[in-house]
């Protein structure tokens, strides 16, 4: 069973609410058909009901698949307002909460933000910076959390790692030149993601072009900080470092080069990229010349699932990132 | 409300958001080399520019304001 087919099954035992923003949209719609139809989630279509309703039918849909939300019905919109603005540390007051839930990306998410859907899935009307923005104010970052970024998980034919052909890698997607702190921050997110999608016990390298000490410069120092950042934030976690990638994730060269205990060299299941140069490259390798399936991005960071697709995205990625995203949300409660 | 009362007040909204005494602050404050701090600080300014004065501005205008008076001049044009 591939790890998509594991990832779907488990969506299948505990479905979760998706609130769909931008339903109009066919492909989006479709994917919140075909996934809520065959049992994975509980799709929440949020916007112009009427409309929705309509174009439901034109599609070809049976309708009772999906819950429909209407964003300008008063009584429930005002309901979601009391609820959110009574949760403390929230940016928005009611007059620029409601104003903005005008919107359905906005309205979403202020419903998952009160737990009355457990993730908001967009990105295909909306762009990415719209996602993030409406994340960052509506959902909030997770406490001691300093970076929004993201991991994507590679399914590398013929890698025998720790987790078999799979390996969780970071920040590929969003953070470009993260300081110290925010390594150490996506690090901490990464071990947080693969823990609640995949029920890994997360053992992260920070990797460089330098295994403790072997190299030296600017380069390296961030890493070695960001390590002792990880560390002093989350002891309960194994993230360790600075390692060079195959010391990372071969055992045979972590025995060489890494002269001391380990919980992480050699078997590493999560790599964090220093950068975000190094992580596209790196991803554009792994998927050239490993012919991985990458899947992802996953964005981290947020109190809550906030996951932002392509918005060229095909509807079979799409399906396979709401399940993704239903599966982290289940595996964060 | 005049430019004076709205520098004053945005003074105000940049010091609780950056965690600073507003007496630290000018329109000439720069906000990227005198605050710093994160995006999220700015998301959090904006909302609360939102708030109290009823204008949406948005995260990337705001954020490419050089200094506190620029902030306030695109505020003034949303009024």
């Amino acid at each position: 069973m591939s790890i998509l087919d594991q990832i779907y099954e488990k969506a299948k035992q505990n479905p979760q609410r998706v609130a769909f923003p931008e339903a109009e949209n066919e492909k989006m719609m479709q994917a919140a058909y075909e996934t809520g139809k065959d049992g994975y989630i509980i799709p929440i279509l949020v916007g112009d009901a009427k409309k929705l309703k309509d174009l439901s039918e034109e599609r070809g849909y049976d309708s009772s698949v999906f819950r429909f939300v209407d964003i300008q019905e008063e009584e429930y919109k005002n309901k979601l307002i009391g609820m959110y603005v009574a949760q403390p540390g929230r940016f928005l007051k009611e007059k620029a909460l409601a104003r903005r839930m005008q919107d359905p990306l906005y309205y979403a998410m202020v419903m998952q933000a009160v737990e009355e859907a457990e993730v908001t899935f967009a990105g295909i009307d909306n762009t990415t910076g719209d996602v993030l923005l409406a994340g960052q104010m509506i959902i909030g970052m997770q406490p001691g959390i300093s970076t929004i970024s993201s991991i994507g998980l590679c399914d590398i034919p013929g890698f025998e790692g720790s987790e078999g052909s799979l390996l969780a890698v970071g920040d590929s997607a969003v953070c470009t030149n993260p300081n110290a702190e925010q390594l150490a921050s996506i690090a901490i997110s990464a071990c947080d993601t693969v823990k609640a999608l995949l029920d890994w016990e997360p053992r992260c390298a920070m990797v460089s072009y330098s295994t403790l000490g072997s190299g030296q410069g600017e380069l390296i120092d961030k890493v070695v900080e960001a390590v002792k950042i990880a560390k002093e934030q989350r002891p309960d976690l194994a993230i360790d470092g600075e390692f060079q990638f195959d010391a990372a994730i071969s055992p045979a060269v972590a025995a060489k080069k890494v002269g001391r205990e380990s919980k992480v060299a050699g078997k590493a299941n999560v790599v964090i990229w220093p950068d975000l140069n190094v992580g596209n490259v790196a991803v554009k390798l792994i998927q050239q010349f490993g012919h991985a399936n990458a899947y992802g991005p996953m964005l981290q960071g947020f109190n809550k699932v906030v996951c932002d697709c392509s918005r060229g995205a095909p509807v079979s990625e799409i399906k396979g990132n709401i399940v993704i995203s239903a599966v982290r949300a289940a595996g964060m409660q | 409300m005049d430019r004076k009362e709205l520098e004053a007040k945005i003074i105000e909204l940049v010091a609780m958001s950056y965690n600073k005494d507003a007496s630290e602050l000018s329109v000439d404050t720069k906000i990227k080399e005198e605050l710093g701090g994160a995006s999220l600080l700015m998301v959090g300014l904006v909302s609360e520019i939102e708030n109290e004065l009823d204008v949406l501005i948005q995260l990337q205008v705001a954020a490419a304001c050089a200094t506190i008076g620029e902030l306030v001049d695109k505020v003034e044009e949303q009024m």
